[in-house]
């Protein structure tokens, strides 16, 4: 990698760096559907926070296909798969005191669901 | 827990030696630094968000793209780049109000709004805006009604998010620059709504 | 990790407090830092979410205690060691020379 110049940085603010995978996977959910997100304990790096572990969702979106922060920050590879937008209501998060008629969105990796 | 606080002048002095180690290992050129930081500090913020919001007020076809493809949509007014690469827009409707945070690190929008404030970084905003929302917007001033939907969106992969607040009454005939004169940052967030034209 | 960083939800922490007069940024060294987060991206040395990593395996005391800057320096001070670009005892050492230099 040469040595990054002055004159490169406006490109490379613009351009950024997606971690979108250009890659034509099968997607395992569909906008609609009812998912469980697991109830995992990694002591390793994970984007699925402890409050959305175990609650049950609907599948808002399809974001298309992203590098899996889990294993990309272990060194482990990019495991490529798709991300989507998942709703929770504020009721299924923090019980019958919440709100009725508020909601969450949260964006998932497909390793972090299962169909209910 | 003042035990583990460095003095400043140590964390200076370390930034200072992983810079010229790694300038003397070639990745990179110090005025590089300089010019990263220039337009971070200069030319990215929220302005470039209220412009984008400000065009879609005022033009339906433009809505519907920055609603359905706000990476494009956004790149047409020629923002894009560096966490900002995969956007999403949230339209605040008389039903439903946005919210964003990042509950895991401070992830923001930066080519639209410029790096966050200190409070969207900081422990009370990312704990309690998915537990509390409410709570904290009062604490903004904002009291949202009982039969708005509050939707909170945490992102915590690699999406990055812009509310695009109402267009306030009594903006009929109001020009593009007019209109983004209302749009705030926190209006952005969704802590806030836009400005009304009274009030600038 | 079920770590510090992991906040939703929480309580304990207090009002939001926003400080409308505030600046992006407070120390020069929060400058090169935030640039330098930047730069060492850019040049692919390692992943963004090898940094989002080292922050969260920051001590939780140390995490809460300290500011958004101060995590990007533990952070990417161990990703660069991790990577083998620097040594610990190469930054220690460079310390030393600059601390000599300013006295």
């Amino acid at each position: 990698m040469p040595t990054i110049t002055p004159e490169q940085i406006p490109d490379l603010v613009r351009k950024g760096a997606s971690c979108r995978v250009d890659a034509a996977l099968e997607p395992l959910f569909k906008t609609g559907d009812k998912i469980r997100a697991l109830n995992i304990n990694p002591a390793t790096h994970t984007r699925l926070p402890r409050y959305i572990r175990g609650k049950e969702g609907v599948i808002d979106r399809d974001h298309g296909v992203f590098v899996f922060p889990d294993t990309q920050a272990e060194m482990k590879g990019a495991k490529p798969q798709h991300v989507y937008s998942v709703r929770f209501t504020a009721q299924e998060l923090w019980g019958a005191d919440a709100p009725q008629k508020d909601s969450l969105y949260i964006d998932l990796f497909e390793d972090y669901m299962e169909k209910t | 827990m003042g035990a583990h606080h460095e003095p400043p002048a140590e964390l200076s002095t370390r930034v200072k030696a992983i810079e010229s180690l790694l300038i003397e290992r070639g990745y990179f050129a110090a005025e590089a630094l300089d010019k990263i930081v220039q337009i971070h500090e200069h030319e990215l913020g929220p302005r470039n968000g209220a412009k984008v919001v400000a065009r879609a007020w005022a033009d339906q076809d433009y809505k519907k793209w920055l609603l359905t493809d706000a990476t494009a949509a956004i790149a047409d007014m020629g923002y894009s780049g560096a966490q900002g690469e995969d956007m999403v827009v949230v339209e605040n409707t008389p039903d439903v109000h946005n919210l964003v945070v990042c509950t895991l690190c401070s992830c923001y929008p930066w080519p639209t709004l410029g790096l966050p404030p200190t409070w969207y970084k900081a422990p009370p905003y990312r704990a309690r805006a998915v537990i509390d929302p409410r709570g904290v917007m009062k604490e903004f001033g904002l009291d949202v009604p009982e039969d708005v939907e509050v939707r909170v969106w945490d992102s915590n992969a690699e999406l990055r998010y812009l509310v695009m607040p109402m267009r306030p009454a009594g903006t009929e005939g109001f020009s593009e620059e007019e209109l983004a004169n209302l749009v705030t940052r926190d209006s952005m967030i969704g802590v806030a709504v836009a400005l009304s034209p009274s009030a600038v | 990790m079920n770590g510090a960083h992991d906040l939703g939800g929480m309580h304990g922490f207090g009002p939001v407090n926003p400080d409308p007069n505030e600046k992006l940024f407070n120390h020069e060294w929060e400058r090169r830092i935030f640039a330098m987060y930047f730069a060492t991206l850019a040049s692919d040395i390692y992943s963004i979410d090898e940094l989002r990593k080292n922050i969260e395996i920051m001590d939780p005391v140390h995490y809460l205690s300290s500011s958004y800057y101060e995590h990007w320096v533990e952070s990417i001070e161990t990703s660069l060691i991790d990577r083998k670009i620097v040594t610990k005892e190469e930054i220690a050492e460079r310390m030393k020379k600059i601390d000599k230099e300013a006295a």
